[in-house]
């Protein structure tokens, strides 16, 4: 239940055009949710009616409700769900995707886990971009976090580890060529200051941003492999664990969980939930973004005031 | 707050030029709202509206936004009473009410976010209530709305100290109440709970105007309202509908005592899914702008 009631997607523009929306897609919607956590917002019903256009083609059906019938049921569910989420996120990523995330993480993070650190005589930040698909945010991070290097974290260390599953993303990530379309949120400030312009144009991250990341392959789910990720501050996993079952969206937050730091904070995308699968993480809000708290040992002392 | 700065800010409040004329029809309805439902008459209301023109069309306006449920724009208050039911059209119209408290002059804050703001907590208010047995939804929603009419009580009687008050919670992206118990020694509370008792606004609606911030201090039996207050506030502010600067903190509802005063009482608290319950909120915001575009006129965009 919206805090608009059913007929409010009558009256909005579901669709770009203002057509008035089939309420089969809210249905979606929800299924889409309770499957994998992904909300989407009324006035972006549109890409969820787009992307079934898509499969509704691609698998010779005749309409929305036969495709719905497919969606629901129990054998086909889990499959489909997933093949539309692809066609839903397709072309999603790119740099500087969340601006509240990283807001939150230069504005409210990082002062915090400077003075938390300071007590421990450390300075060294560690981040996970768990999930890193073609590089884009683990590249936005480092960028972030090295506009702080003047200020904020002068003479810390910082590590950003950068996995994903897939060999070939990584490599496309190692060599951080990136076109119009993965910059479109990218300033010309940070163009200018930490891209090289190759000859077609595209532009490639500098070795010096390059530097502060190791990418390498990593199975989410492999347990040994999650020991050598231990001692991080923050997690970032946008849109990845949609793509998981049940039980192993739950172990692998659970990884999460162990593999941070106390007082760490593990982000999702800016649609996603966790929807209550691990409650030792505390939900919490930033400006415009949530973020998931592993509380720190004294959370009492650490927890909001009034 | 001592007694001395109590008598300060309740002389100032008393001796402001323009005091806020509550519009005649506002305590009336407010006091409708208190009386058991089935004590209250359709007729009267109708009559009560049938007085002013603008209140009544701009009611209509409200009515007919699907944040407030109505398929077609109503063509009479009958008609928004018979879809909407009684209560939700008294809420609508002591809303639109309120627009004419306090009219758009002489505000150091601007008038389009606080009202965005007042709206939006509002409306997270009675959504949240609804989400808790025997907790009046259309009372949460005054009290949403009303929470902060302590700014503008600011505004008007103590605008130098209040302006530096803003200052400095822009400037340092921290929360306004911070910034007002630094530079002036009282905040909107004590200045709303001022103007509640003017106004008569009743034990309730003062006590949570006066306790926003720290429900527990409110009275026992008004915890519950205050601390859906305090968390509906928390929430606009994280998500586009708060003051219209960067508030650098982090929010832990779940962690914050307000959480726990009421899962004292709804357990079924535990059972609110808190991301789904803001993303849903993101969706209104669009609508909370244009309806306080209508009915209190100002700015549209958002800008929290």
């Amino acid at each position: 239940m919206s805090f608009s009631t059913q007929t409010a997607v009558a009256r909005s523009t579901g669709s770009r055009d203002g057509d008035t929306i089939d309420p089969v897609f809210r249905q979606m919607r929800d299924l889409v949710y309770k499957t994998c956590g992904i909300y989407q917002p009324e006035e972006k019903m549109y890409l969820l009616s787009d992307s079934t256009g898509r499969r509704i083609k691609s698998l010779g059906l005749r309409g929305v409700r036969e495709y719905w019938n497919l969606l629901s049921s129990a054998t086909t569910r889990d499959h489909e769900i997933r093949q539309l989420l692809n066609e839903v996120t397709i072309g999603e990523t790119c740099l500087f995707r969340s601006q509240p995330q990283l807001d939150a993480l230069r504005k409210i993070i990082l002062p915090e886990l400077v003075a938390e650190k300071a007590k421990q005589l450390t300075k060294r930040v560690r981040i996970w971009s768990a999930g890193c698909s073609t590089g884009e945010e683990a590249y936005t991070l480092a960028m972030n976090l090295m506009e702080e290097t003047a200020g904020l974290l002068k003479g810390w260390t910082i590590e950003i580890l950068a996995t994903d599953l897939n060999d070939r993303s990584v490599e496309t990530a190692q060599a951080g060529i990136y076109g119009d379309y993965a910059l479109r949120h990218t300033t010309d400030y940070y163009k200018s200051k930490y891209f090289n312009v190759l000859d077609d144009k595209k532009l490639q991250v500098r070795p010096e941003v390059k530097k502060l990341i190791t990418f390498s392959r990593l199975n989410l789910l492999e347990d040994s492999k999650m020991l050598f990720m231990r001692g991080i501050d923050l997690i970032f996993c946008c849109n990845v664990l949609i793509y998981f079952d049940a039980p192993s969206k739950s172990k692998v937050v659970n990884h999460f969980l162990t593999n941070l730091n106390y007082g760490g904070y593990f982000f999702l995308g800016s649609s996603e939930s966790l929807m209550k699968l691990n409650d030792k993480f505390h939900l919490v809000h930033f400006p415009g973004a949530i973020g998931y708290w592993k509380p720190s040992l004294e959370s009492g002392k650490q927890s909001d005031k009034l | 707050m001592t007694p001395d700065l109590e008598a300060r800010i309740a002389e100032r409040v008393r001796s402001i030029e323009t005091t806020p004329a509550i519009p005649s029809i506002f305590i009336p309805l407010l006091e409708m709202l208190r009386l058991p439902p089935d004590q209250v008459k359709l007729d009267k209301v109708v009559e009560l509206v049938s007085y002013d023109n603008t209140i009544a069309a701009q009611c209509l306006r409200v009515a007919s936004s699907p944040l407030f449920g109505m398929t077609k724009s109503p063509e009479s208050i009958k008609g928004a009473v018979i879809s909407l039911g009684l209560r939700r059209v008294e809420t609508i119209l002591l809303t639109c009410c309120l627009s004419r408290a306090f009219p758009a002059r002489n505000w150091i804050i601007d008038p389009g976010v606080f009202w965005r703001h007042s709206l939006g907590c509002a409306l997270v208010c009675r959504k949240f209530a609804e989400r808790l047995q025997g907790v009046d939804s259309d009372e949460a929603y005054m009290a949403g709305l009303l929470h902060d009419i302590g700014f503008l009580v600011n505004c008007l009687a103590f605008p130098d100290e209040f302006s530096k008050a803003m200052g400095m919670a822009v400037e340092q992206e921290m929360s306004f109440d911070e910034a007002e118990l630094q530079t002036m020694g009282f905040t909107h509370q004590d200045t709303g709970n001022a103007l509640a008792q003017q106004w008569h606004l009743g034990n309730r609606m003062t006590q949570v105007i006066a306790c926003h911030h720290a429900p527990e201090t409110s009275e026992a039996s008004v915890q519950s309202l205050a601390a859906v207050v305090h968390l509906g506030d928390l929430l606009c502010r994280m998500r586009g509908l708060g003051y219209g600067y960067y508030e650098g903190r982090r929010v832990d509802l779940i962690g914050n005592p307000a959480w726990g005063i009421l899962l004292q009482e709804h357990a079924e608290l535990d059972r609110v899914d808190l991301a789904r319950f803001t993303f849903e909120l993101d969706e209104s915001v669009a609508e909370v702008c244009e309806l306080v575009a209508t009915i209190f006129g100002g700015a549209t965009a958002a800008k929290a």
